[in-house]
């Protein structure tokens, strides 16, 4: 017997990965998926008109912080957000809390209520995966990944620093990706948090980690080319050296050009395109950034744009949070050291229009979103919760689609720092179809998602129908229907159902003879067993009950 | 036919006995649990002492589960203020714990919720800087116990992560100190390590502060200026990875804050010009994974009432103690599924998760006996450190459900 098909006609449809532009036409689901217009009308059981409004496939978040160890220390740090901010009996299905560092359900929820149908947590440290997929299992509707981080771990740098055969990297590349259940690497700050526990304050591409006399360029190269000759979807995805230091332009340029041609994302470049000229010694490198990534067809980025208001940065990079402590505010802030694996710092901070950096990060960052042409290589995100929280989004959308509003918003920020950015001259407006490319499509084709980011047959069923409304802020905000796997999960902007949300994980094949020196490393060092350290498929499945979709390599 | 069981042998087995998990133990399951030497003394008692299986009772009388799971529903339904305390259990016992809390309208408190407290306090005032069991293992130079007994608990943290056969930094590990702060009477004999001791005649958090002008090199007034303090300050400048450990739950009630604050200020201080790093030792009985799993799902620590139509979180008041004693409660659901802790006294009817041994024959009273996570079924734990989660596995099968089993079953019967 058929399932039963239901007929969602009369939206006008953007799936750009079917070069779909606003056309009106039905698309069918069935079961937890996308399905072919069906022979027999007589099998479709329920018909939604849906005329006057906007589809697109469920939104992809490529870099949000949902779940792990630095997470959940900003939620114990910060009572004063969920203090004042809290749901309130049926408003969801359960009680959350925190605006900027939500809860779990509370954060799942309000992705759903946007349209966002998958999110990916950028920043696992293999030492707290399980503790990270906890917390994403509990990250309700939707379905979810995480990014290993490797790069200062001390059995990487050891093995670089005694000049390892790239196939023993490649290996334990693979086999971290295993026993963390990750979808991708992450690498922060490069060899450098590592060198924060030796006490090295910075440490620039170039510089020597001073325990390995290793430098973050070797790094970088070692991890992307691993990652390249694995045939991984998503390439290394960088943060990369003096993240928010002014100058920081040159590192990234100079990070691109070391890359020479390798695939790689860089992450959150707002932070990391800051120039020194004027009279602050503070400017924007947006520009040359811009082209820099329009010249090399290799590079994907996303932006973290920032907004005005109060948030928590947490990032695995204590070398450099512990720089941002000293403006920490409120005055508090966690700094740590992890398992010879990595660190992370979490600190609370206040964006204000009128601060010239702050108000010059916030137009460098939507100088990179307009002035990259390729929407295909650029993602939407906040770096959530770092530059804000991720309910900005609908508010960033409008940014992006409405010169006019752009323009009012610029009148309000600081003028020497508006005048500082080239901002008010880009006349550029995200069409519709851009920002389908920019939410779902291009971040599902980067990770190599292939049945998510669009409508196509054969798509999961992860669906998102807006009214259509000139407010584009608006228009985001509040769909009027999502579906997830083919469950309606929202309807007139309210949640209707709360299905759990697959997790993504990626499986390349790997030589099992590194389990063996891996042993004799985690019986020598580490504080756990290597058995003990890897998280098995049934904590996902059955303590988390979340299903596990397993991606292959390309190679 | 024989009757004696056939003898299992598992290997790096998770203890849950304390926040340390410690998973290189080797267990021998018969009809007993024997495990290895690397069990320290405390893990090889509470082993000894798993209980059996048993039969849920109401009022002391024996019934079948589904009665004593029906009784118990009653119960709840018939509440309006549940407190929900002790939540020794694993991850999923939490989780199940704080939906049916939510449900009922419940407030939610751990058996060591007063030692999270106050660590929780100070990292809501002032933050700090941290470091874990693998770093210290591998980077300390100097460690210092701040008050730690380490005789009654946290008994493996010498064997296992001080003093270690090797480490990624062999000279540290060659040169690593060992200093305990404290009064004489919990300073610890270490055959692996010696340690030196600065017995302190203060209260910790003044020797501290103390230590902390020291190593400003302001002058201090009063009479206790210590040489040993003096020459801590010297070897804590001098150190390249100086680690401060102090265990909440082991604080003086009164003092434990400020000890805490005073530590987390010195190692501010140091690292302004080197590295430092603190270690909280505790979450036993599963209070780290209670305070994880509780920010997690409802973005606030322990100290929690579900009661109103939002969260509201104030530890000073939604704690065992204070809520029983303001009567703010008319139902215990009390739940220690590892060592025996039994509830606080009260006169209110009571619901009792725990193995045989801790039951209670009281007076509207339904006991239910459930298994310990990491013996009777598998599970998840947080470690002390707050980083590291560790797997329990199942060593036998008595029959004993878990917490988080009838804790679901209990929420659907109400519903
Ligand atoms: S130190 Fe703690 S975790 Fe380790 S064996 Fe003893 S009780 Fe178990
Ligand atoms: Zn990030």
């Amino acid at each position: 017997m058929q399932a039963k098909i239901t007929e969602l006609r009369g939206a006008r449809i953007y799936d750009p990965t079917h070069g779909i532009d606003g056309e009106v036409r039905s698309v069918f689901v069935s079961g937890d998926g996308i399905v072919a217009s069906p022979r027999d009308p007589g099998t479709i059981k329920e018909l939604l008109d849906l005329s006057g409004c906007v589809m697109m496939a469920g939104g992809i978040d490529i870099h949000t912080h949902i779940g792990g160890g630095k997470v959940n220390i900003g939620r114990m740090l910060l009572p004063e957000d969920h203090l004042a901010e809290r749901s309130t009996r049926g408003e969801y299905p359960r009680l959350g809390s925190g605006r900027y560092s939500p809860s779990t359900l509370l954060a799942g929820y309000r992705y759903a209520e946007m349209g966002y149908t998958a999110c990916f947590e950028p920043a696992m440290l293999p030492a707290n995966a399980r503790q990270a997929h906890m917390e994403m299992a509990d990250t309700p509707i939707v379905d979810k990944g995480a990014y290993a981080l490797l790069g200062n771990d001390d059995f990487l740098l050891r093995q670089l620093a005694g000049g390892a055969d790239p196939k023993l990297i490649q290996d334990y590349i693979a086999w971290t990706l295993h026993a963390s259940q990750a979808l991708a690497i992450k690498v922060v700050n490069p060899g450098g948090i590592n060198a924060f526990k030796f006490n090295q304050r910075r440490l620039d591409l170039d510089e020597r980690n001073a325990a390995y006399g290793i430098t973050p360029r070797q790094i970088l190269l070692a991890l992307a080319e691993g990652i390249h000759a694995l045939g991984l979807p998503h390439p290394l995805h960088i943060h990369g050296c003096n993240l928010g230091v002014a100058g920081n332009v040159n590192t990234t340029l100079a990070t691109i050009e070391a890359l020479a041609g390798l695939p790689a994302h860089l992450t959150h470049v707002q932070f990391h395109s800051y120039g020194t000229e004027g009279d602050r010694k503070f400017s924007s490198g947006a520009q040359r950034i811009a082209e820099a990534v329009n010249a090399n067809a290799n590079i994907s980025i996303d932006i973290g744009q920032i907004m005005f208001g109060q948030t928590v940065t947490e990032s695995g990079d204590s070398m450099r949070q512990y720089a941002g402590s000293a403006f920490a505010y409120p005055k508090k802030s966690v700094i740590m050291d992890i398992e010879c694996d990595a660190g992370c710092g979490v600190v609370p901070f206040k964006y204000k229009d009128s601060s010239f950096v702050n108000a010059l990060q916030w137009a460098i960052g939507l100088e990179l979103f307009l002035s990259v042409t390729d929407p295909w290589r650029v993602f939407l995100t906040t770096d959530h919760p770092n530059g804000a929280p991720f309910t900005s989004y609908p508010h960033l959308i409008r940014l992006l689609m409405d010169r006019s509003f752009r323009r009012d918003m610029l009148a309000t920020i600081l003028p020497e720092a508006a005048a500082a950015s080239v901002l008010g001259s880009l006349e550029r407006e995200y069409s519709l179809y851009e920002i389908a490319i920019i939410t779902r499509a291009a971040p599902a084709r980067s990770l190599g998602l292939s049945t998510l980011g669009h409508l196509g047959i054969g798509a999961r069923g992860d669906i998102t129908v807006y009214t259509d409304h000139p407010d584009r802020e608006r228009m985001f905000k509040a769909p009027r229907l999502v579906y997830k796997a083919g469950e309606q999960i929202i309807r007139e902007g309210k949640i209707v159902a709360t299905p759990r949300g697959a997790t993504h994980v990626v499986r390349p094949e790997f030589d099992s003879s590194i389990e063996r020196l891996l042993d004799t490393y985690f019986d020598q060092y580490m504080s756990v067993r290597r058995a003990n350290f890897m998280v098995s498929d049934h904590e996902i499945e059955e303590f988390g009950q979340s299903p596990l979709i397993r991606h292959t390599a390309r190679r | 036919m024989s009757s004696r069981p056939a003898t299992i042998e598992h290997h790096d087995v998770t203890c849950p006995f304390c926040g340390l998990l410690c998973d290189d133990l080797t267990v021998l399951v018969d009809d007993e649990l024997h495990p290895d030497a690397k069990a320290c003394a405390k893990a090889t008692r509470a082993y000894a002492a798993i209980a059996p299986f048993a039969a849920p009772t109401i009022d002391g009388k024996p019934v079948t589960f589904d009665a004593a799971i029906a009784q118990a529903a009653k119960y709840l339904k018939r509440s309006r203020q549940p407190l929900f305390a002790g939540l020794g259990t694993d991850v999923a016992g939490i989780r199940a714990a704080l939906a049916l809390a939510e449900r009922c309208r419940g407030t939610v408190d751990h058996l060591h919720g007063a030692a999270l407290a106050r660590g929780m306090q100070v990292l809501q005032s002032r933050g700090w800087h941290t470091t874990t069991l693998g770093e210290v293992r591998n980077r300390a130079d100097l460690v210092v116990l701040v008050g730690v007994d380490i005789n009654v608990n946290y008994q493996n943290l010498i064997r296992r992560y001080l003093a270690p056969a090797a480490a990624l930094q062999p000279a540290r590990r060659t040169s690593r100190r060992l200093v305990y702060l404290g009064p004489r009477r919990a300073q610890p004999s270490s055959p692996e390590l010696p340690c030196e001791v600065i017995a302190t005649t203060k209260s910790l958090s003044e020797t501290l502060r103390h230590l902390q002008a020291l190593l400003g090199a302001r002058t201090v007034a009063g009479p206790d200026r210590g040489q040993a303090l003096a020459s801590l300050a010297t070897a804590l400048r001098a150190a390249q990875y100086p680690v401060l450990i102090w265990a909440p739950g082991q604080l003086d009630s009164l003092d434990g804050d400020l000890t805490i604050a005073a530590a987390c200020d010195v190692i501010a201080d140091l690292n302004k010009t080197q590295r430092a790093a603190g270690l909280a030792l505790g979450g036993d009985d599963g209070g780290q994974s209670a305070q994880a799993a509780c920010a997690w799902l409802t973005g606030f620590p322990l100290g929690l009432s579900f009661a109103g139509e939002q969260l509201d979180y104030a530890p000073a008041r939604y704690n065992t103690t204070r809520v029983l004693a303001e009567g703010q409660a008319d139902l215990l659901l009390w739940i220690s599924t590892f060592a025996r802790h039994l509830p606080p006294t009260h006169a209110l009817p009571q619901i009792v998760l725990a193995p045989l041994g801790t039951e209670l024959r009281g007076k509207r009273t339904v006991y239910i006996p459930v298994g310990t996570p990491g013996i009777d079924h598998a599970g998840q734990l947080v470690r002390t450190d707050g980083v590291v989660s560790l797997p329990l596995p199942a060593l036998r099968d008595v029959g004993l459900p878990s917490a988080a089993t009838v804790l679901s079953r209990l929420h659907q019967a109400l519903d």
